[in-house]
């Protein structure tokens, strides 16, 4: 009861210091920031403040955002010049039109990540996943340290195409029932619990819809470069994945490793008792045939020529048209990460709008700067900030400084981008940093302390391969 | 944590204190209350909802000082607001009528014959407060997987609202 209170008095007392963070821009007048800058600083801090503190849901402060910025930032702004007293830009240059931050909401990258939610929707109700696992599992036998590999290896493929917490809940069911015919004193316990969630978090990296960071940078990659009247990047499905999965495959076999080497098995050999039941029926051939096809198309964009947002439709469409996904299936979609997503990429649009980004790069002597040290810096804010906030929130707001910074810096967008998002993704030290964590940290098998052992090499590791090997593959993925 | 509580009702202290030992795998998760007769459990889910909580599973003897355990149960199931209490019957007296009448009108999820074996009644509870947790959209599944059965609200989870 107490414990309520407190929370509900936290919530309160983040939303009033979202509402102070966001008048104070007002009475302030910060040198070298435009009127518009300071109007969008107010935005940008209280989405900081509602993010970090998730004092309301994360896609509400999303919609909050979007309706804000159209309100004080948009041409709707200049009818408005009786209620604020000014004008929309007062130092001159067109407002963007309010139909600009809606546009948002409909973002090719979010049709994208539909396309995926239908595939993952699939999948959860044919039992693919569990097929697969249980597929996948058998070659790797009953030795203790090759069943956590196969585990490992099924949950990050999975991952690559559903939500890290889908996968995580879906493959700690699996592993639960093994994690408790084991004795209690058994390290390898903690090594099963563990295993799960890193994989999941890592597999995430690996596709454009893995994860919504992935989707966040890609929907900033869109804004068009003022100077060129080009987009200021450009990166394939596959492109993604060339350079994402050895990242992702690097990464897994170092946590896998670590565990083996951390958390030995007393046994010599585990069993699980799994079984392949494919389903039959009509709808569920419906569904295999979709997802084969959907797949196939965004690992092969180049050939067809289609890219992989219109491919996200296809699904959809399928799916919707031949009754697979009914209307009430249809209605428990999570259109609120959709939502989330979208107010990232509208504070992008109102950042570069109002010249925030320029002013706060300008904040920085960039020449004097190494670019990889510049990437690295950004790759480690994402995943400290991460650690903490929700991965979607972090890059949220990290995101628009990363265009900035990358404009500022001279390097390219892509490369930065792609630090974020791999950042986000990294941060798993503590049970509150994703909710695979918080999933595998409710099982009771595993102490915060073993995750903070494990998280902190992870992390170690990943800045360091990101650091190596992400330019090298972005050039070999020919994405720049 | 504990807003949902498990609440006994037994007359006789010896018995009382048994299942107390015998719940006490769930008194981390879980408020444990005991009530000696009817009467003292209706105080009991007043006081446990005044504090902001909600009754999951109620083990109820039958024979009973004043109204009888089936009586109660009854009653429970006829009102909107606890007909999804989990209702279990412990108990070695209630004849066959009392029994059906326990199904059919109370709503009763489960009988349990004393004397239980305490593994057998660890057993029941958790599949029914499992039950419980699954059929409210409110309740966060996750405290519980530790207790309760966890490959099933791990299902739950899969689908839930989570974002990564």
């Amino acid at each position: 009861m107490h414990a309520i209170k407190r929370l509900a008095t936290g919530k309160n007392l983040s939303l009033l210091l979202a509402l102070v963070a966001f008048l104070v821009p007002f009475f302030i007048q910060i040198p070298g920031l435009s009127e518009a800058g300071h109007r969008l600083l107010s935005i940008f801090l209280l989405a900081v403040i509602l993010w970090v503190s998730e004092a309301i849901p994360l896609f509400a402060t999303s919609a909050m955002v979007i309706l804000l910025l159209i309100l004080f930032l948009s041409d709707v702004s200049g009818q408005l010049e009786w209620a604020w007293g000014m004008a929309a830009f007062p130092e001159g240059g067109a407002a963007p039109a309010y139909t600009a931050f809606f546009d948002t909401l409909a973002n090719r990258v979010l049709i994208l990540f539909l396309g995926g939610f239908f595939l993952a929707f699939g999948a959860a109700r044919f039992g693919v996943d569990k097929n697969l696992a249980a597929i996948m599992l058998k070659p790797f036998g009953t030795k203790p340290s090759r069943v956590l590999l196969g585990l490992m290896l099924i949950t990050g493929v999975l991952s690559m195409w559903m939500s890290n917490t889908a996968t995580t809940a879906t493959m700690m069911a699996v592993v639960l029932p093994i994690i408790h015919r084991l004795e209690a004193t058994d390290r390898f316990r903690a090594g099963l619990a563990l295993g799960v969630p890193f994989a999941a978090n890592i597999g995430g990296i690996g596709t454009p819809i893995g994860t919504p960071p992935n989707a966040i940078v890609l929907g900033a990659l869109s804004k068009i470069n003022p100077a060129t009247g080009e987009p200021i990047g450009q990166c394939s499905f596959l492109q993604w994945m060339i350079f994402a999965v050895p990242i992702a495959i690097i990464l897994l076999a170092a946590t896998w490793l670590m565990i083996v080497l951390m958390f030995p098995a007393s046994r010599k050999a585990i069993e699980i008792d799994m079984n392949v039941k494919w389903v039959k029926s009509r709808p569920a051939f419906v569904f295999y045939a979709t997802a084969i096809i959907t797949i196939g198309m965004w690992v092969t964009g180049s050939l067809h020529g289609i890219n992989s947002y219109v491919v996200g439709l296809f699904p959809v469409v399928i799916l919707l048209a031949s009754g697979v996904v009914s209307s009430k299936d249809f209605r428990g979609l999570e259109w609120d990460v959709l939502w989330l997503v979208a107010g990232g990429i509208a504070l992008g649009v109102g950042v570069s709008a109002t010249g925030f980004d320029t002013w706060l790069v300008g904040l920085i002597e960039w020449d004097a700067m190494n670019r990889v040290a510049i990437g690295v810096a950004i790759c480690a804010t994402a995943l400290v900030m991460s650690t903490f906030i929700s991965n979607s929130a972090a890059s949220n707001l990290l995101t628009p400084i990363a265009v900035a910074v990358a404009g500022a810096s001279g390097a390219s967008a892509i490369i930065i981008l792609a630090f974020v998002a791999l950042g986000a993704s990294l941060a798993m030290a503590l049970p509150i940093s994703t909710p695979p964590n918080a999933i595998a940290y409710s099982t009771g098998t595993i102490t915060a302390r073993q995750m903070l052992t494990l998280g902190t090499a992870l992390a170690a590791a990943g800045i360091l391969v990101c650091f190596l090997l992400l330019r090298p593959l972005l050039h070999l993925a020919g994405v720049s | 944590m504990n807003s949902i509580a498990i609440l006994s009702i037994e007359d006789e202290p010896e018995v009382r204190e048994a299942i107390r030992r015998d719940l006490r795998p769930f008194e981390n998760q879980f408020r444990i209350e005991a009530a000696e007769d009817v009467a003292d459990a209706r105080e009991a889910i007043a006081q446990i909802e005044a504090d902001g909580g909600r009754v999951g599973l109620i083990l109820a003897d039958h024979r009973l000082p004043g109204e009888t355990g089936v009586d109660f149960l009854t009653q429970l199931h006829a009102d909107e607001d606890h007909r999804a209490v989990r209702k279990v019957l412990l108990t070695g007296q209630a004849d066959q009528q009392d029994t059906i009448r326990a199904i059919n009108q109370g709503g009763l999820h489960h009988y349990i014959a004393k004397p239980w074996d305490p593994q057998t009644l660890a057993e029941v509870v958790r599949n029914e407060l499992t039950a419980f947790v699954l059929e409210h959209d409110d309740i966060d599944p996750m405290p519980y997987v530790a207790v309760l059965d966890g490959p099933k609200l791990l299902e739950k989870i899969s689908r839930g609202p989570r974002i990564d």
